[in-house]
């Protein structure tokens, strides 16, 4: 264990620990997007969680997501400095993510209104306005999902996220993770029939397990393959193909008719 | 054959200074990109049709560069016991009038740049020999008087195709002296005694960053070439590796040997197509002579190298993003720590040097650190080459030891602005250096300094603008660059160039408003302090000099709007 100051308080951490992850832990406020604890390894991309780090006489700003913790450190979330970047890097995401509530909601914290960049639109992209290309959705689809179906296209200021060549991809098993872990909410699909349809995602179509009892579509066939192949837990046969509402009604009817009868 | 001794070097080595400067003549035109691209390759054509006709015994043969640009096709011939001639402009037309006059023991004067009476290799000396005494020496011409080459030492002498002419100017025998008495350590002492920094431009002390990753614990360690140049205006890699491959592998051989090493990359970028061809060559002959693989001179010390093509990204430059590339993912930085040394390639330590860096190492080991640490200043030992560019009369490529002022690259090698223009600016360090003013030329180059005035060392490029240059523009265009470039990942480095840009274009529309240079200089701070790599963190600079030292042209563009 070593000790290091985040904001004056001590604070005990494992050495080598990320600075982020400590302050979190500690109910430490440190804005960041790119950033979620189902990552081993941290990515660096939205810069928000900027941090001035005292060492040995000297002092620098360096994003606390990818700082190794080590002993006598000394932290400051919020020196003027640091706001002071933090808030310009804000108005560069009210400029690239105009439609997004949730830059807006973060911004206003920082008693940010608007922007005195020019504001970025693209229509073609269908995560264009709300995007701010952190990468969550890319490294949830690859690295826990494994299925790898999106991914950056082009670079730098054309930089955008997609399926290759913009086409649909059977690799997407429509799991959602990707909408789910979003910090700007830019993602969107819709369940139509017995499909579902990832639309920002080139419309890719994903079929839909159908309840064997109710005939209701209930979670993507390819998701519930995966889950069948990779789950220890081996459901009876008579509520495999079944969808949740249905597995309660049949579970209840077991807790209120004994067994012996 | 293969090497397996000293006695082996040595027997090659007089075996190939006969092609040197032996017994026959020898023509050897410049065939490096830069020769070639004014018609070398017709020229080389022309000799060869003469001497067939002729039926006389010349030795014709290609060598690289010699980095006078401005005078290419360059040719160089040897008349046995006479000093070597460099001949300048030679086109086709003109071969059958050399050819001529060469078997009559002479040659046209009015293509003679200069004479060398002897040439130091550093390793090894040639000595060509008299004549031509009316003829301007070669450490008398102004274009070439403040050199010193060392890196550059055999380039444009050298067939660099030819891995026995390399070996008969001194070649391969550090790497024997690094192999049977040296221990890795001693070698990495050595480099640190040198004071030799990284020439790819952030300045680390070599010696130290080889250390660092030999002392990484781990199994497996690998070393990297950083040959991904890429600044606009730079080309000393490509040359470095057009002219002299060898230098570069043997330097990477000791460098794998120093490290605990048993394969070394090449990162190329695959716009540089002759200096792959020639590394290919150079280390396919080296493997042939045992000095690459299995058992190098005999000891158990084994090493190879394998060539990595770029894609054509400018960000690959940057060490974790060439890491990211050469694993076949994308081009993107990743955050350090760590830093490869201790988890780099495949995870394992790593250590990439630029080529100058690797080129360096042969000369070091052989002449001793103390030595080299003599060349240059204090702190900033050696030499280093730059590609003099832009607005200047002689254009090419020069190597200078540190601590020479710009005063003395861009008047007294480079001549000046032509057309009788002033000197405005020189830019240097490519698109993440900075523009330094005319009145403060009298700097030294070296990496403090440099970094004093707001520019950065860089890797070499050094691009001379006249009164008549827009500085406006130019800070726009190489804002455009690196906003290009910019491999997309970070926040500030993506989109504060791309604001940049936008309030750049505006002020040269001459829409801007004083508040937008304001804002201009806000921007570079965060993009600065806030970006990922090393790429976002210098590409404000070209904005943040031009504003320093050229406030009043932006204020210019401003009023008129107003």
């Amino acid at each position: 264990m070593i000790s290091l100051r985040i904001d004056g308080r001590l604070i005990k951490a494992e050495e080598g620990e990320r600075v982020l992850q400590i302050a979190i832990r500690e109910g430490i406020d440190i804005p960041h997007l790119c950033y979620h604890e189902a990552f081993e390894e941290p990515y660096g991309s939205c810069r928000l969680c900027i941090v001035e780090l005292k060492e040995g006489g000297s002092s620098r700003i360096t994003t606390s997501c990818t700082l190794m913790a080590r002993e006598g450190m000394e932290i400051k979330t919020d020196t003027p400095e640091v706001i002071k970047h933090r808030k310009l890097l804000l108005e560069l995401y009210l400029a690239q993510a105009p439609l997004s509530n949730n830059i807006k909601k973060l911004a206003e914290r920082y008693g940010i209104k608007g922007t005195r960049f020019h504001k970025t639109l693209n229509l073609e992209d269908p995560l264009g306005g709300k995007c701010i290309l952190c990468g969550l959705c890319i490294r949830a689809c690859r690295e826990i999902i494994k299925a790898s179906a999106i991914g950056y296209i082009g670079r730098g200021e054309a930089t955008r996220i997609n399926t290759p060549f913009l086409e649909e991809n059977p690799d997407c098993i429509g799991c959602g993770s990707c909408a789910n872990i979003c910090p700007t909410e830019a993602i969107s699909f819709e369940d139509r029939d017995k499909r579902r349809i990832m639309r920002s995602w080139s419309n890719t179509q994903v079929n839909l397990k159908i309840c064997k009892l109710c005939g209701h579509p209930f979670t993507p066939e390819p998701l519930w393959l995966k889950v069948k192949e990779k789950s220890t837990y081996t459901p009876s046969e008579e509520i495999e193909e079944v969808c949740p509402n249905c597995r309660i009604k049949i579970v209840s009817k077991r807790l209120v008719k004994p067994y012996s009868l | 054959m293969r090497v397996r001794s000293l006695d082996d070097l040595k027997a090659i080595a007089q075996r190939a200074l006969e092609k040197l400067c032996g017994r026959r003549i020898r023509i050897a035109v410049g065939l490096a990109t830069c020769g070639i691209a004014t018609g070398a390759e017709e020229v080389y054509s022309a000799f060869l049709k003469g001497i067939e006709s002729l039926k006389r015994d010349i030795l014709l043969t290609k060598v690289g560069c010699i980095g006078y640009c401005r005078e290419e096709p360059i040719v160089n011939v040897v008349i046995p016991g006479k000093a070597l001639l460099l001949l300048s402009r030679v086109r086709p037309e003109d071969a059958s009038e050399i050819l001529k006059n060469l078997i009559d023991g002479d040659v046209p004067r009015e293509k003679i740049v200069c004479r060398v009476k002897e040439w130091d290799h550093l390793l090894e000396k040639i000595h060509y020999g008299d004549g031509f005494t009316d003829v301007s020496l070669y450490e008398d011409t102004p274009f070439f008087k403040h050199q010193r080459k060392i890196v550059l030492r055999n380039a444009g002498i050298i067939n660099p195709e030819d891995i026995e002419e390399y070996i008969a100017v001194g070649g391969y025998r550090s790497l024997y002296k690094a192999l049977t008495e040296m221990t890795p350590e001693m070698v990495i002492e050595e480099v640190k005694r040198s004071g030799l920094r990284g020439r790819g431009g952030a300045g680390f002390p070599t010696g130290l960053k080889w250390e660092i990753t030999a002392k990484s614990e781990s199994d497996e360690r690998y070393i990297i070439c950083n040959a991904d140049e890429g600044d606009p205006g730079a080309y000393m890699n490509r040359n470095e590796m057009e002219s002299d491959p060898h230098s570069l592998i043997e330097g990477m051989i000791i460098g794998g040997y120093a490290i605990g090493a048993k394969e070394g990359i090449i990162y190329v970028r695959a716009e540089y197509p002759l200096a792959i061809s020639r590394l290919q060559i150079a280390i396919e002959q080296s493997r042939r002579y045992g000095l690459l693989g299995e058992n190098i001179f005999g000891t158990d010390f084994s090493f190879d190298i394998r060539i990595v093509k770029g894609a054509g990204a400018f960000v690959c430059g940057e060490e974790t993003a060439m890491i990211a590339s050469i694993e076949g993912e994308t081009g993107r930085p990743r955050p350090r720590p760590p830093f490869p040394a201790e988890k780099g390639l495949w995870g394992k330590p790593t250590n990439i040097n630029n080529v100058e860096t690797w080129c360096n190492i042969p000369v070091i080991v052989y002449k001793g650190g103390e030595w080299f640490s003599k060349i240059g200043t204090k702190n900033n030992t050696g030499t280093k080459v730059f590609s003099l560019v832009g607005e200047v009369q002689r254009v090419g490529l020069v190597e200078v030891p540190l601590g020479t002022s710009l005063k003395r690259i861009v008047y007294d090698i480079g001549n000046g602005c032509p057309d009788g223009l002033k000197v405005k600016a020189v830019q240097i360090g490519g698109p993440s250096g900075g523009c330094i003013p005319e009145g403060l030329l009298d700097i030294p180059v070296d990496y403090e300094s440099l970094k004093e005035v707001g520019s950065i060392m860089g890797s070499g490029g050094m691009v001379v603008m006249s009164e008549r240059t827009s500085m406006v523009e130019t800070a726009a265009f190489f804002v455009s660059f690196t906003s290009e470039e910019s491999c997309g990942k970070c926040a500030p480095c993506r989109e504060g160039l791309k604001q940049m840009l936008n309030i750049l274009n505006k002020i040269l529309m001459g829409k801007g408003s004083p508040s937008d240079l304001e804002l201009l200089k806000e921007l570079s701070e965060t993009i600065k302090t806030t970006s990922l790599c090393g790429l976002g963190q210098t590409a404000p600079n070209p904005v943040l000099t031009t504003i320093k030292y050229f406030k009043e042209e932006y204020e210019e563009l401003i009023k008129r709007y107003d």
